[in-house]
């Protein structure tokens, strides 16, 4: 189905940008600039002790990392990185991406569920709320750069951006997808229900070891995922002079992680029930005002 | 064709299974993810039948469909883990009867149905999206609407009810 070249770019995309963001959370959140940063902590993971709580679901305990896991690549795989490759060219791939992303939700309620702890369980059911609150400016937004492009395929989508990129012509869509996206990958300020101060580290609370590590390592390849979606729905994919078009998303996806990893730092932890207020009383209807605006451009 | 039939099958038996799983399990979160489990094998289902967009659209919105179900299930058991060996199960006797009785009108149903003639190729995704956008804007226009206000009315009814009367309100 692929020649060689895609998979070997596709890796070449996935492992770098997990390294690289690895290396940027470190550095932005914590100022060390630490490049065997990564390898320590997959070191450490790996030979920590498995501590696991007692009379846990262990469906559920065992399952839920891989699943978050699972979730994420499939929401990544729709991504295309170059003007032609993708490793699966769906035509519903803007709707697609929100249902992969639905099941890190499922994932952590069933983590935060399955251990048995009441922090990891008010975690799970907080990441609930979180999601269904912010995958609704999510799903509007993609809607919006749908009604643009005349289709759900993200290769339409990047396409109809080549006169104008989305940030400019939808600057509204832009900001709601992009606080949402920090929302949907728990991110600080919104990283409720994994919170360390109030909530003791909530869901990851009693996970250790290689399935803390499945959860990191997923958690990171998310914010790569929503990075590199905000680059394909906002930020004209991989358009820009010069390179080639895989070094642009690539490139492109790692300032806006380093972006989110800058405006979680100058931010404070959110109130919980405000931050959910936020998003049904105002993201929501402006979600809406946009669909709106961008329909009447495309009229006129 | 035949690796679509065995996908069917392999996604229909999986639906079932986890479909039975819901009610043979005492944890409401696991009965509450069982049948999530059961409507994304519907949806993988749909996948196999080429039916792309209705089958993303069932994974997508079942998701948070069923987990909000599993917090509501949680909050209104009394012992939501099933840890205390609780039996969900009553009225046995009338719900054989009632489930036999509507299998077998299901059956007779899918028997006697006129279902016309079979499609020999399905559309391509790209068309099948359009045909539906014009299929839900012209002719079942009426259906959806009306569906969408009375859900609209009642999550209005459900707030209004849910917030606290206070007497100088008014």
């Amino acid at each position: 189905m692929h020649d060689f070249w895609t998979w070997l770019l596709f890796i070449v995309i996935f492992f770098s940008g997990l390294y690289l963001l690895s290396v940027l959370e470190k550095w932005i959140y914590q100022d060390r600039l630490d490049w065997l940063g990564p390898l320590r902590k997959i070191t450490f993971y790996l030979q920590q002790e498995d501590v696991k709580p007692g009379q846990r679901d262990k469906i559920f305990y065992e399952n839920a990392p891989f699943l978050f896991m699972a979730a994420v690549l499939m929401g990544l795989s729709v991504l295309p990185f170059t003007e032609n490759r993708v490793i699966v060219d769906m035509a519903t791939g803007g709707l697609f991406i929100n249902a992969a992303l639905a099941y890190i939700m499922v994932a952590m309620l069933m983590a935060g569920w399955s251990a048995n702890g009441v922090y990891a369980l008010v975690g799970g059911w907080r990441f609930l709320a979180q999601l269904v609150a912010y995958s609704m400016p999510v799903v509007m937004t993609i809607t919006a750069t749908v009604m643009r492009a005349e289709s759900i395929s993200m290769f339409k989508i990047v396409e109809s951006q080549e006169p104008l990129w989305n940030i400019i012509y939808q600057p509204v869509g832009f900001i709601l997808f992009y606080l949402a996206a920090m929302a949907l990958a728990f991110l600080p300020p919104f990283d409720l229900p994994v919170a360390k101060g109030e909530l003791a580290s909530g869901i990851w609370s009693e996970f250790t070891g290689s399935r803390m590590m499945v959860f990191r390592t997923a958690r990171l390849m998310l914010i790569l995922t929503l990075s590199m979606a905000v680059t394909t729905l906002f930020l004209g994919g991989w358009y820009g002079p010069f390179l080639p078009g895989f070094v642009w998303v690539l490139l492109k996806t790692m300032l806006v992680a380093a972006s989110f990893f800058w405006v979680g730092k100058k931010m404070s932890r959110l109130h919980h029930d405000r931050m959910l207020a936020w998003s049904w009383k105002f993201a929501t209807p402006a979600a809406l005002i946009n669909i709106f605006y961008v329909g009447v451009i495309l009229l006129l | 064709m035949t690796l679509q039939l065995i996908l069917i099958i392999i996604f229909g038996l999986g639906a079932i299974w986890f479909g039975w799983r819901v009610f043979m399990t005492s944890s409401m979160v696991r009965s509450a993810l069982s049948l999530l489990a059961s409507m994304a094998f519907l949806g993988f289902l749909f996948l196999a039948l080429e039916a792309e967009f209705l089958g993303v659209l069932q994974i997508m919105m079942m998701a948070t469909e069923m987990s909000i179900m599993a917090i509501f299930m949680m909050m209104y058991m009394m012992d939501p883990g099933g840890m205390s060996g609780m039996d969900m199960s009553h009225q046995k006797k009338p719900s054989i009867i009632a489930a036999s009785v509507t299998g077998a009108l299901v059956v007779l149903v899918i028997l006697f149905t006129n279902w016309g003639s079979m499609a020999v190729t399905v559309p391509a995704a790209a068309r099948q999206n359009h045909d539906l956008g014009i299929e839900v804007m012209k002719r079942s226009m009426m259906i959806f609407e009306t569906a969408g206000v009375t859900i609209l009315v009642a999550m209005i009814a459900a707030a209004a009810t849910a917030l606290v009367y206070k007497k100088d309100m008014i």
